[in-house]
């Protein structure tokens, strides 16, 4: 049979002339496709970096695009944020750092360890001991709600409760779960929309005394993470060949050591990745921080959106100039983190 | 050698030529493992003399890996004991158990250089740096890899991965060696080229070592004994040669040798072994369905009519060394083993002539050996 004909008119544009080169037509959409992109990207930061450097006035008259040619720069914005106000901004600036890199190292550390778990210990969790766990936790808030008992009294007695009834009911129940279960109730967890169970959480903090501190904020920021970790550091620990670790277990090693010198090293590439997702998600978390600091805990995010509620109107030099400086650390980070993550693309293509 | 007799510092073990003094025997008895309503092995029991080189031989699935990995600790026995020494080993963890071990996949640290892959097994036991230096160079020169250690896995070959897997075995200086397929990963030459040297390493170091293949190969050559295994039951423990020369089923029959033992089936009654073309006087007082079991060693193509039966030539493949001729005889494919020099058209009708006392009979339903001399052709 004859090989296929040369196509002719238009679709002549888009076959390759060789083997290895890209046809004309085809070049010409991509390019044009990745400079559209490129704009639509990089034109909001170019924005917010000239905003930063107008005054109200150039501002107000209207847009102007191009420094030196259609306004003229000043520091005016900078000045106030970090001369007149540097406080205000300095403590935002310092909270974020606080918050988002604690809860970004908990998280992490917690979440991996749970994959870690999942991804080589088979689990065999009883459906009828997880129903009696709900039941009386929710017995304990019964009580605290109806009855009017402390807290931590009515918790207390229901995760007794919990362990005696487990104990002596245990062995009567026959269906079980597996880890697949567990995983997806993990992944669960970030499907809810947060603002469903922001007043909640807001209440657990007021009853713990915990409202506007680093803590409550770290703590919040750490569980709502921490699916996207174990989803994340799961896959990844999977992916590392069993022999190894068996090999180092009959080379001596224990499994905290083989954990730590075998497993860890090897899985850098998807925890940098991990790290750097998790960080930028505490980083711009705004909707928890709303509720949960008020003027002590105030994170960057809210800093930002104060700018648009002052009596002058909305802000927009001095909230480019926020701005700014809030993506400064996020994108030093991903620079450092970035040879680990490219890294790891390869490492997984290369074992197949 | 006397590079080796320096090297016995540490571990708390000097002697002059390792494994001779160190190599401990291992015994299991009565090993059951079940994988939830899989029984995969069964009630095996085996003894391993000390610095004995032993063979698990089996096709996958038959429970040999399982069996090895039950010995290193990497399995749980569901019953039965296994070992090593003087010592139980059967609920040790593997840390303790001073076995080695090398996997299929060599299982390298991929972020480790050669060296501090051989070396980490002294690394987590605590041997200081110089000392482990050098038993890393040692080892690392036994296996012909002391120019590349500052390498890293990924920058070397799979025959050099293996050596370092190896390496890495040796320079603990164990108990006992267990290696799981450590050459079907590389190509025939290499591998034909690192049974050799695992053999004479083997015999050099004197170390007790179990051998999991489904290659019956290189379970003829490397073994001092072969275990069979099928379907998690032990078929049949022996030397090699016994094995190949006497087997005691036709699951033996037929895993060993290169092409395996040929079988033609029939039915026995009577005294008289009957076969679509054959018929051979039988001292057995069987009856039943039978099959005729004859390697391609012990027969030979004759003229049509002067041979113990006639058949048609299905393909003749010269391979070198033979010539592999292939007939059919009813329904069964027959290989014969001829010299090089010999030729045969295709659908031509020939003679087999088969060595009579080195034929064996089966029985069909069971597979086991059914004792008879063979007498030779009868009238019918």
């Amino acid at each position: 049979m004859a090989p296929p004909q040369r196509p002719t008119g238009i679709a002549r544009l888009f076959e390759p002339p060789e083997i290895g080169r890209s046809a004309i037509g085809t070049r010409i959409v991509v390019y044009t496709l990745l400079i559209l992109w490129s704009v639509f990207v990089l034109f909001p930061i170019y924005w917010v970096v000239i905003t930063s450097f107008k005054t109200p006035n150039a501002v107000n008259q209207g847009p102007f695009y191009i420094p030196w040619v259609d306004f003229t720069p000043s520091l005016h914005a900078w000045e106030e944020l970090f001369v007149f106000d540097y406080e205000d901004t300095l403590k935002a600036y310092l909270n974020s750092i606080i918050i988002a890199s604690c809860a970004t190292v908990l998280c992490v550390a917690v979440g991996s360890m749970a994959a870690y778990a999942l991804a080589r210990i088979q689990y065999r969790p009883k459906l009828g001991v997880i129903l009696l766990f709900v039941v009386c936790i929710a017995l304990a808030f019964v009580a605290m709600a109806v009855a009017g008992v402390d807290w931590w009294l009515a918790l207390a007695v229901g995760v007794a409760l919990f362990f005696f009834l487990a104990r002596a009911l245990g062995r009567h129940f026959r269906r079980t779960l597996g880890n697949g279960d567990i995983l997806f109730w993990i992944i669960s967890q970030r499907i809810l929309a947060p603002i469903v169970v922001i007043v909640p959480i807001y209440l657990m903090f007021q009853q713990v005394n915990l409202l506007d501190t680093h803590i409550a904020l770290i703590i919040a920021y750490s569980v709502t993470n921490l699916p996207i970790v174990v989803w994340l550091m799961y896959d990844f620990f999977s992916s590392i060949p069993l022999d190894l670790e068996e090999s180092a277990q009959l080379d001596g090693a224990s499994r905290i050591r083989t954990f730590w010198e075998i497993v860890l090293p090897l899985s850098r590439p998807g925890l940098a990745a991990t790290t750097l997702l998790v960080m930028i998600l505490s980083w711009n978390e705004y909707l928890l921080a709303l509720f949960l600091s008020t003027s002590n805990a105030q994170t960057m995010p809210i800093l930002v959106a104060a700018m648009n509620a002052g009596e002058r109107g909305i802000l927009w030099w001095s909230m480019s100039v926020v701005i700014i400086v809030m993506i400064i650390p996020v994108v030093l980070l991903a620079l450092v983190l970035q040879r680990f993550i490219s890294k790891g693309v390869l490492l997984g293509a290369v074992k197949g | 050698m006397s590079a080796v007799a320096e090297s016995t510092g540490h571990a708390g073990r000097g002697v002059e030529r390792p494994g001779a003094g160190t190599a401990k025997r291992l015994s299991m008895r009565n090993l059951n493992k079940s994988f939830g309503q899989v029984h995969v092995v069964k009630d095996l029991s085996l003894d391993v003399a000390p610095g004995e080189f032993l063979v698990l031989l089996g096709p996958s699935g038959c429970g040999k890996t399982t069996a090895l990995r039950m010995i290193a600790g990497l399995e749980q026995a569901d019953s039965g004991t296994i070992h090593l020494g003087d010592t139980d080993v059967t609920r040790m963890l593997p840390k303790y158990r001073d076995v080695a071990m090398v996997f299929q996949s060599y299982a390298l640290y991929p972020h480790k250089t050669v060296a501090e892959n051989i070396g980490f097994p002294l690394k987590v036991r605590g041997v200081d740096k110089a000392e482990r230096a050098r038993a890393v160079r040692e080892a690392a020169a036994q296996v012909h890899m002391d120019g590349l250690l500052d390498r890293y896995p990924r920058q070397l070959s799979g025959g050099q991965r293996q050596r370092v897997a190896l390496a890495r075995a040796i320079v603990r200086r164990p108990s006992a060696f267990l290696m799981d397929e450590p050459l079907s990963n590389l190509d025939a030459k290499l591998r034909g080229f690192m049974r050799a040297e695992l053999k004479h390493m083997q015999h050099e170091l004197g170390v007790t070592t179990v051998y999991v293949t489904h290659d019956q190969i290189e379970a003829m050559t490397l073994a001092h004994r072969v275990a069979i295994m099928n379907h998690g039951v032990l078929q049949q423990l022996g030397r090699p040669r016994e094995v190949y020369d006497n087997p005691v089923n036709m699951f033996v029959a037929g895993f060993l040798g290169s092409p395996p033992m040929n079988f033609a089936s029939g039915r026995l009654s009577g005294g008289v072994f009957e076969a679509p073309g054959v018929r051979l006087g039988v001292r057995s007082q069987g009856s039943g369905p039978a099959v005729l079991g004859f390697r391609p060693e012990d027969a030979e193509i004759v003229a049509s009519g002067a041979g113990t039966f006639n058949a048609r030539v299905y393909a003749a493949e010269l391979t070198g060394d033979v010539t592999l001729v292939t007939v059919v005889l009813g329904d069964d494919n027959l290989a014969v083993k001829m010299p090089k020099e010999f030729e045969a058209d295709f659908d031509s009708d020939v003679g087999v002539r088969l060595n009579l006392a080195r034929c064996f009979l089966f029985d069909a339903n069971s597979g086991a050996r059914i004792d008879g001399t063979i007498e030779g052709a009868a009238s019918a």
